[in-house]
């Protein structure tokens, strides 16, 4: 618990010293919004609020992947994972202060990203329920982070890594953004599926579930040569 | 005993061979001469009988997979790397004649290639981009004990990727089901001569993939001592 | 504690990369409290060798024992039992030298005032505030080896510890070895700087015992 403390801790300083990630997945939010709102909108965005939704999740995935490439990215450039893995703290402690890092990052950007949306996109139409919203937001980011990490401990050593990071993360986001997707736009009225709000996020807190059980588990055969 | 080969015992690969030549004849005269056509959907439904057992042979495929990359985690043996790798690859081609012929089904009772609101399509679809990744992983690694961990890793999260899959776009897309539903809680949906051409089908497609893997299976290893006797006659120059 | 295992025993070690051939049966034994130089150009295997021994890298054929544990098995065991000085500094240049020092306390399951120790023995404790990136070559060389000392470890394997250092940073490191009791494993390029020390040379060439 320590060990996973004092990962964390470096995680966030770094990021508050360098200011690396944060301030370009930003910078990367708000671009891709522009991006929608004058590639397919127009004056009002064809589909309007549902379409918007389904959009902000696949900005979601989109960020989510700046912060995962940048993944243990001071390890590998300055060979540091020597240093921690000759250590006997648990593997499994690095990969969860990881995870905690990209989870508090996305957070963070949907904070500043979640108004600008409404600002966008909502303010004409009827919004979908913000409580599931974040809801959903969190435990997706949860379950991005805790998976992310993972494979972005399997693409440290790997060829082509920033190329392959996408590859191998987006097919495990289909699930995800379908469910969540769903979910959300269901919450503008009238409701166009039966799935239920808590069957939603109850798939949701299930994926977390098994990405997080099986990224504690196999993290450790991924950094070890 | 003997079949087709000259020593006293046939090998594994033979016997399936052999086994599958015979149920894959059987399940042909089956399903064009056997079965009774289908009332609601004609002819067509025949194409069935090879569709749903392709599908569940990609699934056991992979299955296979995960189950080897399991064990070449806990016991670090390089034959057990190549016994999750080539179930892998055959899930690949298998998982294609998935598409290929539920397309073509799609086509013929629906009227398009593609129908996003089917959930085992759609599902088919994202296990087929997991392949495409894992293969991808797999050639950006040099050959050897890392090549194989990550490729065991990665195929085992497939064992998380694939049920949420299946459960997660039928939740989003509940409202829409038109896939023919084959099973359901009471068993099998189908009067008994159907059943009976879908076993022997699911027979012959089952024992046709593991004959392929028994014979690539073979064919690797041949590589593999290929390569070494080459590296020793190269340390010997 | 004097126990009858040998601190380190190399049973026909292997280890490739890829499919290259590193280390080719290696068979070494190491006593306890012993001092062994590993010599030989470069990819002779040296840092394999050593990386193997920290529990960073698993063997691929033989048996590897660390004070009496078999490698890869009991890797958790030997882990606070070695102290490991890499090519890499294996710090973060984003950190503090402190900083630095007190993760790898945490990480090391050591008290976090070990830090200011170990500075202060490689001659860095004014530089304590400084980031690591600031500090030069030979610095960083310095606070490399108050990270691998910090948890007081029994068997120190350094790889090429000489490298970057001053006369002052030398001379640190020559009084840091005297007063180490346990064993060390040492790959040099320079195996005359050593000869004080009372040193046992193996050399390696190719991936095998010369």
């Amino acid at each position: 618990m320590r060990a996973y403390r004092a990962l964390l801790r470096k995680d966030l300083l770094l990021e508050w010293r360098g200011r690396e990630l944060v301030p370009a997945m930003l910078a990367f939010v708000l671009g891709a919004m522009v991006l929608v709102r004058f590639g397919l909108g127009g004056e009002t965005l064809a589909g309007g609020t549902r379409a918007a939704t389904g959009l902000l999740w696949v900005i979601v995935v989109f960020t989510s992947m700046l912060a995962l490439v940048r993944s243990f990215a001071q390890e590998r450039e300055h060979g540091i994972w020597d240093g921690l893995l000759s250590t006997p703290a648990d593997r499994s402690a690095i990969w969860a202060a990881r995870a905690t890092a990209t989870f508090l990052f996305l957070a963070v950007t949907q904070a500043v990203a979640l108004p600008l949306f409404w600002l966008f996109f909502l303010q004409e139409g009827r919004s979908p329920s913000l409580g599931v919203l974040v809801a959903a937001l969190l435990l997706a980011d949860l379950g991005v982070a805790m998976l992310g990490s993972l494979l972005a401990g399997l693409a440290t050593h790997v060829r082509a890594r920033e190329v392959l990071l996408p590859v191998m993360f987006l097919p495990f986001m289909l699930p995800l953004v379908t469910v969540a997707v769903r979910l959300t736009v269901d919450t503008i009225s009238p409701q166009t599926s039966g799935l239920h709000t808590s069957q939603g996020l109850g798939f949701l807190a299930l994926y977390d579930t098994i990405f997080g059980l099986l990224g504690w588990a196999l993290f450790e055969y991924v950094v070890e040569d | 005993m003997v079949i087709g080969s000259r020593r006293a015992r046939p090998d594994g690969a033979t016997v399936a061979a052999t086994a599958t030549a015979v149920l894959m004849a059987l399940a042909l005269a089956m399903i064009f001469f056997y079965v009774p056509t289908d009332v609601d959907q004609g002819y067509s439904q025949r194409i069935f009988y090879f569709h749903v057992p392709i599908a569940m042979t990609t699934y056991t495929l992979f299955a296979w997979s995960a189950v080897n990359a399991a064990r070449y985690l806990w016991r670090r043996d390089p034959s057990l790397d190549l016994k999750s790798y080539v179930p892998m690859h055959l899930g690949v081609i298998f998982g294609s004649l998935t598409l290929a012929t539920g397309s073509l089904w799609a086509k013929i009772s629906w009227g398009h290639w593609w129908f996003w609101g089917d959930t085992q399509l759609t599902t088919f679809l994202i296990i087929f981009l997991f392949n495409c990744a894992y293969f991808m992983l797999r050639f950006s690694v040099e050959p050897g004990e890392r090549r194989a961990t990550y490729s065991a890793v990665y195929a085992l999260l497939g064992v998380g990727l694939i049920p949420l899959s299946v459960l997660g776009v039928r939740f989003a897309q509940r409202n829409e089901l038109i896939h023919p539903i084959t099973f359901n809680s009471n068993g099998a949906n189908m009067d008994g001569s159907m059943f009976l051409t879908f076993l022997v089908a699911l027979a012959a497609m089952l024992s046709l993939a593991v004959t392929m893997y028994l014979v690539e299976l073979r064919g690797k290893r041949i590589d593999d001592r290929i390569r070494a006797i080459r590296r020793l006659a190269e340390a010997r120059a | 504690m004097s126990s009858p295992d040998p601190a380190i025993r190399c049973d026909a070690v292997s280890r490739r990369y890829g499919e290259r051939l590193a280390l080719d049966r290696v068979t070494l034994r190491v006593d306890d409290g012993e001092r062994v130089l590993l010599t030989g150009g470069n990819g002779a295997g040296k840092t394999t060798l050593l990386r193997m021994l920290a529990t960073v890298l698993r063997p691929h054929g033989g048996a590897l024992h660390v004070a009496g544990h078999p490698l890869p098995r009991e890797a958790r065991r030997v882990r606070p039992l070695v102290g490991y000085l890499g090519h890499e500094p294996l710090v973060y240049p984003g950190l503090t030298a402190g900083e630095n020092l007190e993760l790898y306390a945490a990480l090391q399951a050591v008290p976090a005032d070990r830090a200011g120790a170990a500075l202060e023995l490689v001659g860095l404790d004014r530089r304590r505030g400084d980031l690591a990136s600031d500090l030069s070559r030979g610095m960083r060389q310095r606070l490399a080896l108050a990270r691998a000392v910090l948890h007081r470890p029994r068997i120190l394997l350094l790889d090429e510890p000489t490298t970057g250092l001053d006369d002052d940073g030398r001379e640190r490191l020559r009084g840091l070895l005297a007063a180490h009791d346990g064993t060390a494993v040492i790959s040099t390029h320079e195996p005359e700087w050593f000869h004080t020390l009372g040193v046992r040379r193996v050399a390696l060439a190719e991936g095998r015992i010369a």
